[in-house]
């Protein structure tokens, strides 16, 4: 149990807003909420702090006691999952259907044999091809609420874990406060609306231009995803390997950008929106010009 | 949640997953300054009312508001006004019971038949055309004229855009009829920011052009009332301009200082309006219509701040200005909006007001003076004091859509009410005015 009152920094900032911080999910987490209320707002940035450790202690692959672990450790038999893992699995699965397939939340035994640490060191195809055996959301058996999990196959809800936490956070602030709230999950982030004094000025960082000046956007309301990470890569003979991985092949998808922002109603859209993305490779620009939506592109 | 014919089936189908998953409407997303944003209609309806039998007003008005993105912002705005009551005709009280003719008498000349004379205070007899109606006052009261009403009609747009990096340019027109009055008007504006938008410098212009019709014709300035001499149709023209600087003084306060300088030329006197004459015992000898100069020239300097006190949001204000008729103004204004949780605000306001009188401003002339060239008795011109007190409350619900109420109390007290003269003593002369405003407002994203 943490102890959550030295855990929390609550700080104010320009335009009548008050935010409060704090780390989850590996990742700097903060508030920002138009108000003069700074008890109200740290009282507020502890109930938002607790559902981000709760969603992360009950979803995390990392933790014996998660509701994902004891999934992935059920071998094959039916386990009864409650009404929040059931929607996360639900809609993964309709993610899957509407991705032919390439987003797919049974890929994580992948990086047992995919270290993405910069190094030059990639598998070989029989190691992948040991793994990619192991893949496959339709080798799940899903018949709400029971889930059966076949051996050596692993759930992971890393995809959307953080976007998820975001708009639940952000929709139970709003229900008990009303006002201008923004939630800001490492870069994940929704807003309801926009403070009295104009719209919430968000900096998307640029990875590669390390800490240059971020693109300034204005958000009135929605959220904003980033898939991508620089760090995670691998490079050999010139050619760099993303941490992206193709599940049909179990390899890197080919060209993919190094960072996808999204505009979407709610995080969890906007971050589907760039994990399809991401995992269209080359195609990413026009995907998602296909689909409408506001979106910013980084190649390195 | 907004469709269009582009949403691709593959969206609809997350669209929809989120919304199961997260159990609520998904929303729009809104990303200035790229985004389109929603179609903002603001709509009100104002009720102004005056006491003492005087002017009352209903006024529905719509403005439309429309981000094509990219802060290219169209507005329009279509003002109608219905306004009916009395209006002081700028004669003073009397001891004696005062007639007076509307304004749509024209002529003296008598119309065979149709028998209508009236008789001046010193017992000259005239005769009047048919369609002049009289009006009468009672003794030690106000002279209004009861005939009074207008309806207005006004229409407005405004096109913003930037104009490069922290350029922004913007253009409006004005157009209005009222059944005397119609107006046209241009205003261009444009604004550079510095410092990394700390600072921001604006200069704009202004063009006016009017042309008056007044009912019954314009009369011939200054000369005397019973005599009805009434010219034709008049036009007059405003050219101004402004500059100013807004600066972000703090973290928490933004300031702005404006200078204003505009020029009228034409016809700038009321046509309604004359002025009593009285002996030097205070009784009425007879009125002459006002006669002010055809131009006018007006400076003023504002500061405005906006402050953010935690969760309140304070507006204070000064403006002070003079023009070349001598009148000067002082204007404090302030406003405080308090938020009360639950989408719901309040916002007290309060203003004083306090002017000097223009130099032709006259409360009566004496009949034994000199006729001056210029001279007006309406109480506008004159030296009073103005507060105004009022609430708004407003409640806003679903994202950017508000319902408001607001209320404001209006009083003016002049500073010169009395006289000496005997036949005036005990009389208010000029007994100021009180007014209230309800206005119900109602802003809704399309």
């Amino acid at each position: 149990m943490r102890d959550s009152s030295a855990k929390l920094a609550v700080e104010s900032r320009d335009g009548g807003i008050v935010a409060v911080c704090f780390l989850a999910m590996a990742s700097p987490c903060e508030v920002l909420i138009e108000t003069g209320d700074v008890e109200r707002c740290r009282a507020l940035g502890m109930l938002a702090a607790k559902e981000a450790w709760r969603i992360e202690a009950k979803f995390s692959r990392y933790r014996d006691d998660s509701v994902v672990s004891s999934i992935n450790r059920s071998c094959g038999s039916p386990v009864e999952v409650d009404d929040e893992t059931a929607s996360l699995i639900e809609f993964s699965a309709q993610c899957h259907k509407l991705s032919n397939g390439r987003f797919d939340i049974t890929s994580g035994v992948l990086r047992r044999c995919w270290k993405f640490d910069g190094s030059d060191r990639l598998p070989s195809p029989a190691e992948v091809e040991a793994l990619r055996a192991l893949v496959g959301f339709e080798k799940i058996r899903w018949e709400p609420p029971f889930i059966s999990v076949p051996s050596k196959m692993e759930l992971d809800f890393g995809g959307i874990g953080k976007e998820y936490a975001v708009d639940r956070v952000l929709a139970e602030l709003v229900a008990q406060f009303p006002a201008a709230i923004l939630v800001n999950f490492g870069g994940d982030l929704a807003t309801n609306r926009a403070p009295a004094s104009g719209p919430w000025r968000v900096g998307v960082e640029r990875p590669g231009s390390e800490r240059e000046a971020a693109m300034l956007l204005e958000l009135s309301q929605g959220a904003l995803a980033t898939s991508g990470d620089t760090h995670r890569f691998l490079l050999r003979d010139g050619v760099r390997y993303s941490h992206i991985l193709d599940v049909r092949t179990g390899w890197p998808v080919p060209g993919a950008p190094s960072s996808v922002t999204v505009a979407g109603g709610s995080c969890v859209e906007a971050g589907i929106l760039a994990t399809f993305a991401m995992l269209r490779g080359a195609d990413a620009e026009s995907f998602l010009d296909e689909q409408g939506v506001r979106y910013w592109c980084m190649r390195s | 949640m907004q469709l269009n014919k582009s949403t691709t089936p593959l969206r609809l189908g997350l669209m929809a997953a989120s919304c199961a998953l997260l159990g609520a409407p998904v929303a729009r997303s809104q990303v200035a300054p790229d985004g389109e944003q929603p179609l903002l209609i603001d709509t009100g309806l104002l009720y102004y009312k005056e006491d003492q039998g005087r002017v009352q007003t209903i006024e529905p008005i719509v403005n439309l508001k429309k981000n094509y993105g990219d802060d290219h912002v169209l507005g329009v705005t279509l003002t109608f006004d219905s306004l009916t009551g009395g209006s002081p005709n700028g004669a003073i009280p009397s001891r004696k019971a005062q007639t007076f003719a509307t304004p749509s008498g024209t002529s003296l000349q008598p119309v065979s038949g149709v028998p209508q004379t009236y008789t001046t205070p010193s017992g000259q007899v005239v005769a009047l055309l048919a369609k002049v109606t009289l009006y009468s006052v009672n003794p030690g009261q106000l002279p209004l004229d009861p005939n009074f009403h207008d309806r207005r009609i006004a229409a407005d747009a405004s096109w913003s855009q930037p104009m490069g990096l922290d350029t922004h340019a913007s253009i409006s027109g004005h157009l209005s009829n009222e059944l005397d009055f119609n107006s046209a008007a241009v205003n261009g504006a444009l604004s550079r920011d510095f410092n990394g938008k700390n600072t921001t410098v604006s200069g704009g212009f202004n063009l006016e052009l009017d042309r008056i019709n007044p009912i019954g014709g314009a009369p011939v300035g200054g000369t005397d009332y019973i005599q009805l001499l009434k010219g034709g149709n008049k036009s007059k023209n405003l050219v101004g301009g402004l500059f100013g600087v807004t600066q972000v003084m703090s973290r928490r306060w933004v300031s702005q200082v404006n200078y204003t300088y505009d020029t009228s030329k034409g016809y700038l006197t009321d046509p309604y309006k004359i002025i009593s004459v009285v002996d030097t015992t205070g009784a009425s000898t007879g009125y002459r219509f006002e006669n002010r100069p055809n131009t006018r020239t007006r400076q003023s300097v504002y500061v405005g701040n906006k402050v953010y006190l935690g969760g309140e949001v304070l507006d204070l204000s000064y403006r002070r200005g003079s023009d070349n008729w001598g009148i000067k103004s002082n204007t404090v204004d302030g406003r405080l909006r308090i938020d009360l949780g639950n989408d719901v605000y309040i916002e007290p306001h309060a203003r004083w007001y306090r002017q000097a009188a223009a130099d032709f401003y006259h409360l009566y002339l004496n009949q034994a003076d000199a006729l001056p060239t210029y001279m007006s008795a309406d109480q506008r011109l004159a030296e009073f004091r103005a507060t105004t007190f009022g609430l708004k409350l407003g409640i806003g619900f679903d994202g950017n859509n508000e319902l408001s109420l607001r209320i404001e109390e209006y009083q003016q007290k002049a500073a010169q009410t009395s006289s000496s003269l005997a036949n005036l003593q005990g009389l208010n002369l000029n007994p100021g005015l009180k007014s209230a405003i309800v206005q119900i407002g109602w802003r809704y994203e399309y």
